[in-house]
């Protein structure tokens, strides 16, 4: 079992893939992730963040290191390509969840994410790949988990059904206090979503805090090309005399510069665009 | 069929394989009506050799055999690419391996639903076999010691089905693609099979028949029914020589030069009576093999899925 308060702790965690030409997907990650909190898993593709969401459901064994999670009976995945039963109808596929989930399955919070969107009688084959996201939602849901684990889960949503899901998603949590790590690459589905962030890039751990307080230790500044010492340049741009960079402070910022608090997109968009040695791309 | 006293991961594996089931079901009772038309159609021809009886029923009785002989091989394929590759292939095992059951309990109840319909209906199809076997038994190429004929009357084949069973569960998480998992598991079934089926007439000590050496190419006769093994010449000391060691030196059938010393031949063989041994002795082998499988099977799940 995790620590008092921890719902995930992953420590010097690696995961290496068989095969030719594969190696480590994920290596010396340590990170713990308090419970309750909505944490947006984020990284370029290949980063690892599947990998790390799938040693989390206890579906592959790591490599080195550990990670602590809640054990199957508590943890509800969602991964990335939605695998569904095709000949199930969605009321069986619905009754699949209660049958395997006996005394935690919530009709109640499985129905409200179909919302009576979907035919009972249909077959999964035959629905949409936005309508499979909301049937595998709704058996995440069902299972009434401590810790939930949702690999891109908007992808395939239109907007409207995104938000709407979003929205029961994030009510869900709050009222049970469920712990979520989501990944995505919608950036503006998590702004706002999210309290917590985890950055991946080449299976490696760049950022991990609170949003707020990652927010409130970076600083977008805009002004004249000068040394930004002692603070670490997490991305900078110059066009002719004018600079633009996001750093992460080391003190007060004092200079000839402008400067703000940066946007959760702002900061994800510098981390992403910056190589893995830190030098912007 | 009904599906309404199934509970957790046995109502999952009915409900996700339930066409399947009626199919089976379906097979059998159409073997069975088939066979029993059969038998009411095809009368014997009065006055003939009874190798030429029941002609209709002869030929559906050879398919039969051939088909009675590639059950487990199907069998296998099924529980291998469908049963447990599919699910690996097409990553359903993400969804059943994060709900609340555990791994074994998830190979667990697919493997004992697939059993508990196998071994039934592979009892149903023996006594379908030996329905119409009743009119041609022990006739021309219907003897009890005929591959096809062996195999459908007894439990062998039922263990057969098992064996298939747990090689395909073991088979169809090695090789995590549906096809070659079903190609793969009816090979090395038919295989492990053939190996056993080798060793058939081994299982029991033969019984020897002793005659005297008359001149001709005459075979001493064994009892009617009986699985004939080797035969030769049998000399003052016991010794067994070929058949032909005296034709070899005379030119004679059976003819033998003194100093060879032949004073008999012999024949062994299996009389009728030796079917229940070898048929049980060769179920518990193959249930045998079929434990190891799915022993192996599970070490190979538990390996990848704490």
């Amino acid at each position: 079992m995790t620590r008092d308060g921890i719902a995930l702790e992953a420590d010097l965690l690696g995961k290496k893939y068989g095969g030719r030409g594969r190696g480590w997907a994920l290596r010396g990650c340590t990170f713990a992730l308090p419970a309750g909190r909505i944490c947006a898993l984020v990284g370029p593709n290949g980063a690892g963040k599947s990998t790390l969401l799938a040693l989390t459901a206890g579906l592959l064994r790591p490599t080195e290191g550990t990670i602590q999670a809640p054990p199957r009976e508590h943890l509800a995945y969602v991964a990335q390509d939605k695998p569904l039963h095709p000949r199930l109808s969605v009321a069986d596929t619905l009754r699949m969840g209660r049958e395997l989930n006996p005394g935690r399955w919530d009709e109640t919070a499985a129905q409200r994410v179909m919302a009576d969107e979907l035919d009972p009688h249909a077959l999964v084959r035959d629905l949409s790949g936005g309508q499979r996201t909301r049937v595998a939602l709704a058996l995440a849901l069902g299972k009434r988990a401590e810790l939930l684990l949702l690999d891109e889960p908007m992808a395939d949503l239109d907007p409207l059904a995104r938000h709407q899901l979003m929205g029961l998603l994030m009510a869900d949590a709050a009222e049970n206090g469920t712990t979520v790590v989501m990944s995505s690459h919608i950036l503006t589905e998590l702004e706002g979503a999210c309290d917590h962030l985890l950055l991946l890039r080449g299976g490696q751990v760049r950022l991990d805090g609170t949003v707020d307080e990652l927010l409130a230790a970076h600083t977008l500044l805009t002004g004249p090309v000068a040394d930004l010492a002692p603070h670490t340049v997490v991305e900078s741009r110059t066009t002719g005399r004018q600079l633009t960079a996001l750093i992460r402070h080391e003190g007060p910022v004092e200079g000839p510069w402008e400067t703000q608090e940066p946007s959760l997109e702002d900061l994800l968009l510098a981390h992403l665009r910056t190589t893995p040695e830190g030098a912007p791309a | 069929m009904s599906t309404l006293t199934l509970k957790g991961p046995y109502w999952v594996t009915v409900r996700q394989y339930r066409r399947t089931l009626w199919l089976v079901a379906g097979a059998v009772l159409l073997s069975l009506a088939s066979m029993v038309a059969l038998m009411y159609v095809d009368t014997p021809t009065p006055g003939t050799d009874r190798n030429f009886d029941y002609t209709v029923l002869r030929v559906a009785m050879d398919w039969a055999s051939s088909a009675m002989i590639l059950l487990p091989l199907i069998v296998g394929a099924f529980v291998a690419g469908p049963m447990v590759a599919r699910e690996l292939e097409s990553g359903t095992y993400k969804l059943a391996l994060t709900q609340s059951v555990s791994p074994s309990r998830w190979l667990g109840s697919k493997l004992l639903t697939a059993g508990a319909v196998i071994v039934p209906a592979t009892v149903a199809l023996i006594g379908i076999y030996r329905l119409g076997w009743g009119n041609v038994a022990g006739t021309w190429s219907f003897q009890w010691y005929e591959a096809g004929t062996y195999e459908a009357t007894g439990p062998v084949l039922v263990a057969q089905a098992l064996l298939a069973l747990g090689l395909g569960a073991l088979i169809g998480q090695l090789i995590r693609r549906t096809v070659t998992a079903m190609a793969l598991t009816g090979l090395v079934t038919g295989l492990v099979l053939l190996l056993v089926g080798q060793l058939r007439w081994s299982l029991m000590p033969v019984q020897t028949l002793t005659a005297p050496l008359t001149e001709g190419m005459e075979i001493p006769n064994v009892p009617a029914s009986s699985w004939q093994d080797e035969y030769g010449l049998v000399t003052a000391s016991g010794d067994r020589l070929p058949s032909d060691a005296c034709w070899q030196r005379t030119e004679v059938w059976n003819v033998c030069p003194a100093d060879m010393n032949v004073v008999a031949q012999y024949v062994d063989y299996h009389p009728s009576s030796h079917y229940w041994p070898i048929q049980l002795i060769e179920t518990g082998i193959v249930l045998a093999l079929a434990a190891v499988a799915l022993y192996a099977a599970f070490r190979v799940l538990r390996a990848r899925h704490p």
